[in-house]
Formats: structure tokens, C-alpha cells, sequence
């Protein structure tokens, strides 16, 4: 079925089969790898994007539901010329990255949860990725490098 | 639970209709008699899609339906459908007077599932666990509904028929939850108990709304609980043991034996009924107690933890 | 000279990962690729009555349908050759794999699936080891005695018993230690599978070209991988290339072979590419867990508190085939006597076939249980004679000089009470035992000890210099997250030769390309693979000077390499750039590069101190103790770890952030053990079958935790380093637990330590002195 979408700010018209989520879609018709499957019930949080500004498992999200939406995946993160949000290079100075399977979903679900609350506290932050399961870290560098994110905004 | 590989939906096998008006999507519940499912947030349906649990011929899919949306307060308060759990753990109206369906809320999976996930839908899918629905059910809900025929409206404790069953008729889609606002010097809380600190499906949840009367005595006294029988349902006669009381030591341990007595929890793989049946007890005192200190310490409508 | 070890280096692969272009092994595809899925048994044991494919293999878009009837007749496996590639007549545990389909897409494929037509005949399962060591009980594998040993010796093993060690050195002495007792403590503990539940599920994409498979895969352990699949498919191992990808996380999982051989097997069957990737469901009920254990513990004391004797029985799950569960029979025999003077023992593991998923490697493998019930035994020990739980550990902790069960002496382990001292001077113990709880809780304390290992296996790096100045690092060692390789040994190799991290390049593992390398595993990486760069380098930098002295006609002897220059020491401005030393040689005396591999040197231990000692010692030894903090609340059950400190044995932090990372993570993960994970058994069947129902922690869930490092450098390591990521899960159940009982006033035999259990115990009458 036909099926138009943006994504990273690009229109997409695509023909996708009706049972396809929007994780299938992202990852298999326009080749965005970046959003992970990791469950396929909406348990992990790996697949998180932002539909309409909010974070969402893909997973879960029949595509054409989807339709007229503005999807944003971690590719759609970094600047046009390769400059890291200051979520991710925070990510990255703060060690928040081990095998970094379950960054891309952790990044979309603080990408939204840093425009709704630009200071949050610890308990806030660690509220916020709730839904984001992380079997590397153990959370403490991923919550420091939120909380260095938030001061590099600050800063502006 | 099936060990086999969910079965495999050929290209196309199930239709989508995406529904920009209620008269739309009612029409296609007509037509399709009974082999299509309703696709609101999604976690619940795609996941049952997903895992072959459920093999409709189509979905209807509602999400954009202006006609579900929005939170009003008139004489009670009026829920549409399509209310996230977010917004009813953050609107104003419902954190005043409904602060157990927004603490409930905020429980239900992680922000990504209350972003998408309805009220209309946690009602609808009738987890024997579901979240919303203790605090739906001491709020005296009403769910409206209406098919291609007409409107109606059920009062929440008869819609929920078993485990994952409704009264809803395959024809009808659920447009709004209306629930009783509280009076003066009433207070509620839910309380929800699982293993880990969030996304869990609860192992036995509580929602308690107390008013008290002038003398400080518990004169409206309702009960709910998930998670110990096939339905979230009212403790009626736990209800009616602590009406008339202060919420003492010995009201509430009378009140607590007769809610272990109407529970009907079984062990499964969460949770032993044991376990589930020895919660319960200390659960309501707890939830009693803080209910009568918030009623009586803001004299009016509160929210206790 | 920058230095760059011991410091707060980013990652290498860190931008890579945030922008989401990192390939890991799901990622990868190839053109013309297709798609397999494994049928795998319903049920936990029986014999195929009929298996008929016909209707499958004329689908649309299917390519072919392989049964044991297309697949090679001989068994293989890691230690012992038992298992066939498809289930041909026994099916031993639910998950078993069948049959294979190839198709167009992943939807025709699980279509094909369905049409497969499959009938069993069903066994009573055996569900776990005491059936499976009952009177009379039917064997999982009838045809043990004709299975082949992969390596140089039969071990002891028979029947249901896939492997058993026993050691019992001085019967007499035993005996009278418990006659002379005046105090006998006996317990019995029990802990679960645990998944290791990676988030990147387990995946492989083969083709067959040129007479060669290659199997793109994210292992932690490519040369076993590549090993495992030549050992299936029946050819040698260098006729399968192993390339790795980014992992999303192993733990111990990704060391075996999984789907590699299925996929090298269907791309030559098909003459083309295959990918098969695991559902979140089926990569949980196959993977090689944790096993799930029962251990009984026996100690003589004197009134005056101290261990006259032990007994320790283990009985570990195999599942239905060994992998390297035969060499993790040794543990129970290390831990009992590598932390506290155990007198007089007696040791006894048996490792036991049952119709379940096959066990294995999980970080910490069976030391979490088995410090578990050592240390809730000591506590225990300690509550009977009357003595302080924590002053009861002094008194029996070994010194340095002592030696192990297997003979091994442990040179250093006074470090052990350095590590109590550590944890004293930030979490006083008498202050912290006797806190008054919060308002409606319990608060307990609980205290644990732990000596790991470094495993010894052999790694080696070749380290090649670009003629741009940047350095090439060919090794098939494997970056699984911890930043063994994005940090380690990436730093290491970056000071040794006066680089920037950052100019240093390090390749994917390829079996083809890189020497031998024994995979991510016991904390091996950056002590073995770091070492073995520095031996590389040291010939590097060889070649550098000799040319260099030529070209600045100086003394070799007089020159320095650092910041990307080489110069006369002391005169820092002179000199050449390491790139026009690189560019010179190159079309000089040639281009350059050094190779340098390292195993390390066994211990020795007495080799008649137990029968069936496959894993003869703990090489590389650290030391670590750990404490917890709980509040328990008596209406839910539920605990909360409020506190967590742990004092670990580093030899020497090449980078802080990575060194951090490992502890908070594998105390995360050591919580997921002790509080919330479990795969309850039930006729052969796993309960907990998705994430739903398997709870990991969560953010909400874990505290963080206070760390003391040691840094006793440790002469054989690079920079001194000793193995790090391991350790900070061993004892994490341990701490928790005892924390948990003394909260409670109750014992804790077993793991998780649900609501259930806690409001269990509670319910039940508090045990007399």
C-alpha cells in the first residue's frame, strides 16, 4: 500500500506491505540501520524515533499509521556537515556508549525529553528512559551525559 | 504462550483503514462484521498482531479522529478516547481531581508506550492488570460508546465482562470515558506493585478514593483493584467495612480480610496468588491511611502518595 | 610526551555508534542475499516420527528446505562432539533446531515454516538435574560413550553426568575436622538460569566462494566461531573466514557458534548469500545461559570462629549439549578456596544433562551462585558462633602466600584485606549495621569477597605503520562493548608509539587476515592483547629508530618516539615527524611493522588436587569486595539497593571511563541477578519467554555505584593491567543477599530474591541461634 512520510526531513512515497511497522520500513526499504531491533514488542526501546516530535517504539507502529507523519531517526540527529548533537557528543565524552546497540533509541527518547525539560534532575532523567533498556552501562554514564548535554545547551 | 514462530501474514493479507472521521471508521466496522480490530496507540494491538495472537481481516485505524479527543470538566469529567497516558498524567484537571487515573498513568510502560498508548485502549483490551482501570473504577466511569446505530453508555464495572473481554459489540467503537468528580475532603491514590521501578505489568494494583465527612468519619468509600481475579473490579464489601469509620487499625483489617476474600488471584509467572493475596492487605491499609491524612491535612480535594 | 594510558581517552568507536552508522552483525547485508529461519522443536524431548518438507519447498520465493537428511552425518562441539547440525531422530530440548528454510524475504521464509510438516513422538522431558540424576533415569544421550573429546583426554563423565570433578585430598583429616567441631553449619542454595539478554540479537550472513564460506557475525570469539562451523560442515578451519562487525553486546553468549553454521551450510546448499537473524524470542529460549545451580555447603568451626573444614556439593544444568560448560565444572572447586581458609574440604561438581537449552558462558560464568552461597553461608556461620559477619571474614581471609584448592599459590592476596580496609574507610560497618531503617522499611547491610581471574588464552596483534604516520592494528580480538579494544588496547598502542589515539587504526577481526586471538572472554583483552601489542611494538619501534638514526645520523639508542616524532631524548624540538620516518622506509629498507603474541604463563598448581579439573587455576588473580545497602518494604517486598560500593583489584587503570563503565555495568547486571531475572523451568519449559516477562533493570532500578580502585600493578601485564570486566558481577548477588537477610532477619537460599520471597519469609518464624 501506498504510504508517504518525511523522514530526517526528506518526503518519502513508498509502497509497503500493510503489516509492516515503521521499524521495517525505516530499516528495510529506506535502509536507515541506525534504528535497532531489539525486541519487536515494545519492551527495549531500541527502536525509538521521533514521530511528530515524540519518542515512540517503531516497533510497535504499524507504518501506515505512520502516514503524513515527520519521522526523525539517529540519523537525522547530527547536523548536515557531521556536527554531533550535544546530546551525542556528550554521549560520547561521557562514556554513555559501550556497545552502543541501544544509543540510537536512548539519544531519540532524550532528544525529546531535553526539549520538553531543558534542566532535569537525575530522577528526571532517569523517569524519562524508563522505557530504554541499557544491559551495558548500568545507566550512571548515560544519566551524566544527559545532565552534560543540558549544560552544554545551557551555555548555548 | 505458543512456542511456535508467529505465523507469518502474507504481503497484504490485512487491509488498513485509516479513518479520518468516527462515521468512517463505524462504517468499516460494519463491514467488515466482527474480523476487524482498532487500532488507536497500537502497543497493545500490534503486539498481539505481531505475535499471531490475534489474525484480523483489517484494522481501523483512529488515531487522527477529532471527535475522540480532548479532556473536558462539566458536571463530570469528560475523557475522549484517544487520550494518551501521557496526557492524563500531566493535565491539570485530571492531576487535581483524578490523581489516581494520572499517578496510574504514569506506570503504564515507559514514556514511548504513554506517548501512543489510549485510555480508550487500556480500557478496551481489559488486562486482568490493566493500570487505568482501578482508578476508572473508583472514579465511577461511565464508557460511551456508539456504533453505526446509535450511542450508549455503560457504567464501567458491567463493561468489563472476563479476562480481556468487554461488553463492546464488534460494531462499536468507545468514545469517551466520563467520570464522577470528587467532592470537598476526598482524596485518592493508586498504588501499583511489580518487581522493577517501571514497565512492569502489575503483580497487584490498588486505586482507593476516600471522602470524609464533617466528623472527620469515612463516608464515600471506594475500592478498586487489578490484578488478583479476571477483571479489575470494586471491593464493594471491603467499601462498606470502612464506611463510617476513621480508617482504624481494626476497620481496616476488617476491610482487608473481606478484599482478600472476593480476590481471585492465581499463581502465574509473575507472581504467586499467594503473594498476590498477602499484598492486598497491607496494600489498602497503606493506602487508606494516606488517603485520610491528605483528605484531612488539604481539607479538600487531594492527591496522596 | 602525552601520555595517553590512565587517561580519559573517548572511545574510538563512540562517533561511530551515536550517528548510527555502525554495522553490527543484524546490519549487514550482502547482494542477492537471502533469508533463513531455523524450525525449531515444540517440545523438550522426543523422537521425530515424520518430518516431511515437500509442501514448504514449493512455496513462492523459497530457495530450499535442509534437514539432517542434506546435512553431514558426524557430530560437533566445542569440548565434545555430541551434537548433530539438525535434530535426526532426538529432539533434546525445546528450541532444538530441525530444519532450515531459505527464501526471498524472512515472511516466506517463517510461511515455509508453517508448511513444514512435523510430528514427534513425546519423551517425558528430564526438567532438571535431580530428575536427570534419579534412580533409573532415562539418559539424554543414550550414545554418550561413543561421543569423541575435541581435546587431548577423556574426562570423567557417564551417563547424565556430561562432566564431573572431585576432589577429596585427605579424607581423614576431613573427617576429623567435622568430628572435632564444635559448631557444624550446613546449607542449600539455588539460583536460576540468567540471560544475557544483549540487546543486538544473535545473527550470521554466509556465502560460499572461491570453495571457502565467509561468515559475517558479530562473535565475540571468531576463531571458535570459525572452528565450530569447519567442525560442522566437515572441512578445515581455514576454509571458513570469520569477519566480525560492531557486537551489540555478548557477555559471554556470542564465544560459540550459533547460526554461523546453519547460514555457511544454506549459502553453499542455495549459491547464494544467507542471513539468519534470531527473534527476541528464540534467541532467549536457545542461548547458551547461565546455568542454573544448586549448591550445598558444609562447614566444622571452632567456637573461637575459625574453619576447620568445608564440603561443598554442586550440581550445574548443562541443558542438552556441553559447549564449554566442562571446563566451568572447575569453578566450584577455585572459589571455595581462594578467598577463605577452607582447612580440610571435599569437593564435588557434577555438571548434569537435562532436555533444555544447552548452557554456557555468562559473564562470572558460576562464580555469582557460587559466591552466593558462600557468602550467605558465611554469614550464616558467622550468626551461629556469635561473631561479627564482617570480623568473622578477617578472621579466616587468606594472606598472601597462601594457596588455593588446586595448589595454586596466590601471591598477593593480602590485597583482599586492603580491599575490606577501602571499603571500611568510605562505609564504616559498625556505623552502617546498626542504622535505624526509614519509616515502614527494614534496612540491612551485607558485605561480600571475591578473587577472579584473568583468562591466560593466547591473543596476538600485528601493528603495521601507515605511511602517513598513523599505526594499523590487525588483531581478531574483539571490541564487545567494554572498550577492551576501542580504549585499551588502543591507548596501549597509541603510547607505545608516541601516536595520537586517534591516529590509530585498529581492523574488524578477520580470521584470514589476523593471528589467533581467544575472544572476549574472562577479562582477557586488554591484559593478553595489550600485552601482545606492547611485544609488537617493542619491534616497531626497533625498525622506527634504525631508520630514523640513519636519517638524523644519530645513536639508535638515543632516540625517543613520542607526539608523532622521533627525536634525540631531551631534545624534544629536534627530530623527525614518525610519518616522513614511515614514508622513508617504506621505499627504503621497507615498510614496517612488528607482530607480538602473548599467552600467559600457567600457574602452577598440584595436578592430583581433584579429578576432572579441567581449568586448572586462576591465572592473573584480583581481588574485590563489595557492599550493600537495602531497604525492604514488608508490605510489597520489594527491595531497594540504596548503596553500592565496591573495591576492585585493577593492576592499572589504562582508562578511567571504561574502567567505571565495566563496574556500574556488571553491578547492573549482578542486581538483574540477584533482584529481578529469572527463567523459572517447568517440564522442560522456560516460563519467562519474552522481555515482558524476563525483566532486566532499568534506569529507575540501579544505583550508582561508589568505586575504590586498587592499583597494585601486576608485573606481566601491560602497564601493569589485570583483567577488569568480569569481576564487578561476581559477588554482586552475594552482597545483595546478605544485605537482604540481615534486613529481614531471614534466611535467603535463592535467587532472584522476589516480593514473593521476601513477604515468604517474613511470614515464616525468625531461625534460632
Amino acid at each position: 500500500m501506498q504510504l508517504r512520510l518525511t523522514v530526517n526531513g526528506r518526503a518519502h512515497e513508498l509502497d509497503v506491505p500493510a503489516q509492516a511497522t515503521l521499524l521495517d520500513v525505516l530499516r528495510d526499504e529506506l535502509g536507515l540501520t541506525g534504528t535497532k531491533q531489539g525486541c519487536n514488542e515494545g519492551e527495549c526501546g531500541a527502536c525509538t524515533v521521533l514521530v511528530d516530535g515524540k519518542a515512540v517504539d517503531s516497533c510497535v507502529l504499524m507504518a501506515l499509521a505512520a502516514a503524513g507523519s515527520e519521522i526523525v531517526t539517529v540519523e537525522g540527529l547530527a547536523a548536515p556537515d557531521g556536527t554531533l548533537s550535544p546530546l551525542q557528543r556528550a554521549f560520547v565524552e561521557a562514556g554513555g556508549v559501550q556497545c552502543g546497540f541501544c544509543t540510537p533509541g536512548f539519544l531519540m527518547t532524550l532528544t525529546a525529553a531535553l526539549r520538553e525539560t531543558p534542566a532535569p534532575s537525575e530522577d528526571e532523567i532517569r523517569a524519562a528512559i524508563a522505557g530504554n533498556i541499557c544491559r551495558c552501562t548500568g545507566y550512571t554514564q548515560i544519566v551524566e551525559a544527559v545532565q552534560a548535554a543540558a549544560r552544554m545547551e545551557a551555555r548555548g | 504462550m505458543p512456542s511456535e514462530p508467529a505465523p507469518a501474514l502474507a504481503r497484504n493479507a490485512i487491509d488498513f483503514v485509516d479513518a479520518r472521521h468516527v462515521h468512517q471508521a463505524l462504517a468499516a466496522l460494519d463491514a467488515y462484521g466482527g474480523e476487524a480490530t482498532v487500532l488507536a496507540g497500537g502497543t497493545d494491538v500490534v503486539v498481539q498482531l505481531l505475535q499471531g495472537l490475534i489474525r484480523p481481516r483489517a484494522l481501523v485505524h483512529i488515531r487522527r479522529l477529532p471527535e475522540l479527543a480532548g479532556v473536558a470538566s462539566g458536571e463530570r469529567t469528560e475523557i475522549g478516547a484517544l487520550t494518551t497516558h501521557w496526557e492524563l498524567g500531566t493535565h491539570p484537571a485530571i492531576r487535581a481531581e483524578h490523581a489516581a487515573l494520572a499517578q496510574a498513568a504514569r506506570t503504564v510502560g515507559g514514556r514511548q508506550t504513554q506517548n501512543v498508548g489510549t485510555i480508550a485502549g487500556n480500557v478496551v483490551n481489559a488486562s486482568p492488570a490493566a493500570d487505568l482501570l482501578p482508578a476508572l473504577l473508583v472514579a465511577g466511569a461511565q464508557v460511551a460508546m456508539r456504533s453505526s446505530a446509535g450511542t450508549r453508555s455503560l457504567a464501567l464495572e458491567r463493561f468489563l465482562v472476563d479476562r480481556k473481554r468487554t461488553a463492546l459489540e464488534p460494531n462499536e467503537l468507545v468514545t469517551a470515558l466520563s467520570l464522577e468528580r470528587p467532592g470537598p475532603r476526598t482524596a485518592e491514590t493508586y498504588l501499583k506493585v511489580g518487581r522493577r521501578g517501571a514497565m512492569e505489568v502489575a503483580l497487584v494494583g490498588l486505586a482507593a478514593r476516600l471522602q470524609l465527612d464533617d466528623a472527620g468519619r469515612l463516608g464515600d468509600v471506594r475500592i478498586a483493584v487489578c490484578s488478583v481475579g479476571p477483571t479489575a473490579f470494586r471491593a464493594h464489601q471491603a467499601e462498606a467495612a470502612l464506611t463510617g469509620s476513621r480508617g482504624e487499625e481494626e476497620a481496616v483489617a476488617e476491610a482487608a480480610q473481606l478484599l482478600q476474600a472476593a480476590a481471585r488471584p492465581i499463581d502465574d509467572v509473575r507472581g504467586t496468588a499467594a503473594y498476590r493475596r498477602r499484598v492486598l492487605a497491607g496494600l489498602l491499609a497503606r493506602a487508606v491511611s494516606a488517603c485520610v491524612r491528605s483528605a484531612m491535612s488539604e481539607g479538600g480535594r487531594g492527591r496522596c502518595s | 610526551m602525552t601520555a595517553v594510558v590512565g587517561e580519559r581517552v573517548e572511545r574510538s568507536d563512540g562517533v561511530t555508534k551515536v550517528t548510527g552508522e555502525a554495522v553490527y552483525g543484524v546490519d549487514h547485508v550482502e547482494p542477492g542475499m537471502l533469508h533463513g529461519k531455523i524450525l525449531r522443536s515444540p517440545v523438550p524431548a522426543g523422537r521425530i516420527a515424520r518430518l516431511d518438507v515437500s509442501r514448504a519447498r514449493l512455496l513462492p520465493g523459497v530457495h530450499g528446505v535442509y534437514t539432517a537428511a542434506d546435512a553431514p552425518a558426524h557430530r560437533a562441539g566445542w569440548l565434545l562432539r555430541e551434537q548433530h547440525l539438525f535434530a535426526r531422530d532426538a529432539v533434546r530440548y525445546e528450541g532444538e533446531p530441525i530444519a532450515l528454510v531459505v527464501a526471498d524475504s524472512v515472511e516466506a521464509a517463517k510461511r515455509a515454516l508453517e508448511a513444514v510438516e512435523l510430528e514427534i513422538e513425546l519423551e517425558a522431558p528430564i526438567g532438571d538435574v535431580e530428575s536427570a540424576l534419579a534412580e533409573g533415569a532415562r539418559l539424554v544421550h543414550p550414545e554418550w560413550e561413543s561421543y569423541e573429546v575435541a581435546g587431548p583426554e577423556q574426562y570423567p563423565r557417564s551417563g547424565n553426568v556430561a562432566a564431573e570433578t572431585v576432589s577429596d585430598p585427605d579424607p581423614a583429616a576431613f573427617e576429623r575436622a567435622f568430628a572435632e567441631a564444635d559448631c557444624v553449619v550446613e546449607d542449600e542454595f539455588r539460583a536460576p538460569r540468567q540471560y544475557q539478554a544483549f540487546l543486538e540479537p544473535r545473527s550470521a550472513v554466509a556465502r560460499y566462494e572461491n570453495g571457502r564460506y565467509v561468515v559475517h557475525t558479530a562473535s565475540q570469539y571468531p576463531f571458535n566461531v570459525r572452528d565450530r562451523v569447519a567442525q560442522f560442515l566437515g572441512v578445515r578451519p581455514s576454509d571458513v573466514r570469520v569477519v566480525g562487525h560492531h557486537i551489540g553486546g555478548g557477555f559471554g553468549a556470542k564465544l560459540d557458534a550459533s547460526l554461523e553454521p546453519y547460514a555457511a551450510f544454506a549459502a553453499r546448499a542455495v549459491g547464494r548469500p544467507v542471513k539468519i537473524v534470531n527473534e527476541r524470542a528464540e534467541d532467549l529460549l536457545t542461548c547458551p545461559s547461565r546455568e542454573n545451580a544448586i549448591v550445598r555447603l558444609r562447614t566444622a568451626l571452632s567456637a573461637d570462629g575459625r574453619i576447620l573444614g568445608r564440603e561443598l556439593e554442586c550440581l550445574m544444568d548443562n541443558g542438552a549439549y556441553s559447549g564449554e560448560m566442562p571446563f566451568l565444572a572447575s569453578v566450584p572447586m577455585h572459589v571455595l578456596g581462594q578467598v577463605y581458609r577452607a582447612g580440610a574440604t571435599r569437593v564435588t561438581t557434577r555438571l548434569v544433562y537435562t532436555n533444555t537449552a544447552p548452557t554456557g558462558a555468562f559473564r562470572g560464568v558460576g562464580g555469582l551462585y557460587l559466591y552466593f552461597a558462600l557468602e550467605r553461608h558465611m554469614d550464616n556461620c558467622a550468626r551461629r558462633l556469635g561473631i561479627d559477619r564482617r570480623e568473622f571474614r578477617l578472621r579466616n581471609l587468606l594472606s598472601s602466600g597462601d594457596a588455593s584448592l588446586t595448589g595454586q599459590v596466590l601471591e598477593d592476596a593480602d590485597i583482599l584485606r586492603e580491599a575490606f580496609d577501602r571499603v571500611e574507610e568510605v562505609a564504616p560497618w559498625a556505623s552502617l549495621s546498626g542504622r535505624p531503617a526509614p519509616e515502614g522499611k527494614l534496612r540491612g547491610v551485607g558485605i561480600a569477597a571475591c578473587t577472579w581471574l584473568t583468562n591466560p588464552l593466547p591473543g596476538s596483534v600485528t601493528l603495521k605503520l601507515n605511511e602517513d604516520g598513523t599505526v594499523g592494528v590487525v588483531t581478531a580480538a574483539t571490541e564487545n562493548g567494554s572498550g577492551a579494544v576501542a580504549m585499551g588496547v588502543t591507548q596501549i598502542v597509541a603510547e607505545q608509539l608516541g601516536v595520537r589515539p586517534e591516529d590509530v587504526i585498529v581492523l574488524m577481526p578477520d580470521t584470514d587476515a589476523a593471528g589467533y586471538d581467544a575472544g572476549s572472554q574472562g577479562s582477557r583483552t586488554t591484559h593478553i592483547v595489550g600485552r601482545a601489542a606492547t611485544i609488537a611494538a617493542a619491534e616497531v619501534r626497533e625498525k622506527i629508530f634504525a631508520v630514523a638514526a640513519t636519517m638524523m645520523e644519530a645513536a639508535k639508542e638515543d632516540l625517543e618516539l613520542a607526539d608523532g616524532r622521533v627525536f634525540v631524548a631531551g631534545d624534544p624540538d629536534s627530530g623527525v615527524a614518525l610519518a616522513d620516518v614511515a614514508l622513508a622506509a617504506t621505499f627504503g629498507s621497507g615498510p614496517i611493522s612488528g607482530t607480538g603474541s602473548y599467552t600467559t604463563k600457567p600457574p602452577a598448581i598440584n595436578p592430583s588436587c581433584a579429578s576432572g579439573l579441567l581449568f586448572p587455576a586462576f591465572p592473573t588473580p584480583t581481588y574485590h569486595v563489595h557492599l550493600a545497602e537495602v531497604e525492604v518494604d514488608p508490605v510489597t517486598g520489594r527491595v531497594d539497593v540504596t548503596r553500592y560500593v565496591v573495591a576492585q583489584e585493577v593492576g592499572k587503570a589504562i582508562n578511567p571511563d571504561g574502567v567505571r563503565g565495566q563496574i556500574q555495568g556488571g553491578v547492573a547486571q549482578g542486581l538483574g541477578y540477584a533482584l529481578f531475572e529469572n527463567i523459572q523451568i517447568v517440564d522442560g519449559r522456560y516460563q519467562e519467554r519474552r522481555l515482558e516477562t524476563y525483566r532486566l533493570p532499568l534506569a529507575v532500578d540501579v544505583p550508582t555505584v561508589e568505586i575504590v580502585l586498587l592499583e597494585h600493578p601486576e608485573a606481566e601485564g601491560p602497564y601493569g593491567a589485570r583483567g577488569v570486566a568480569e569481576p564487578p558481577i561476581v559477588p554482586v548477588a552475594a552482597a545483595v543477599a546478605n544485605a537482604v537477610a540481615d534486613a529481614i532477619g531471614r534466611p535467603v537460599t535463592r535467587l532472584p530474591i522476589t516480593p514473593d520471597d521476601v513477604l515468604e519469609a517474613l511470614a515464616s518464624p525468625a531461625p534460632g541461634g
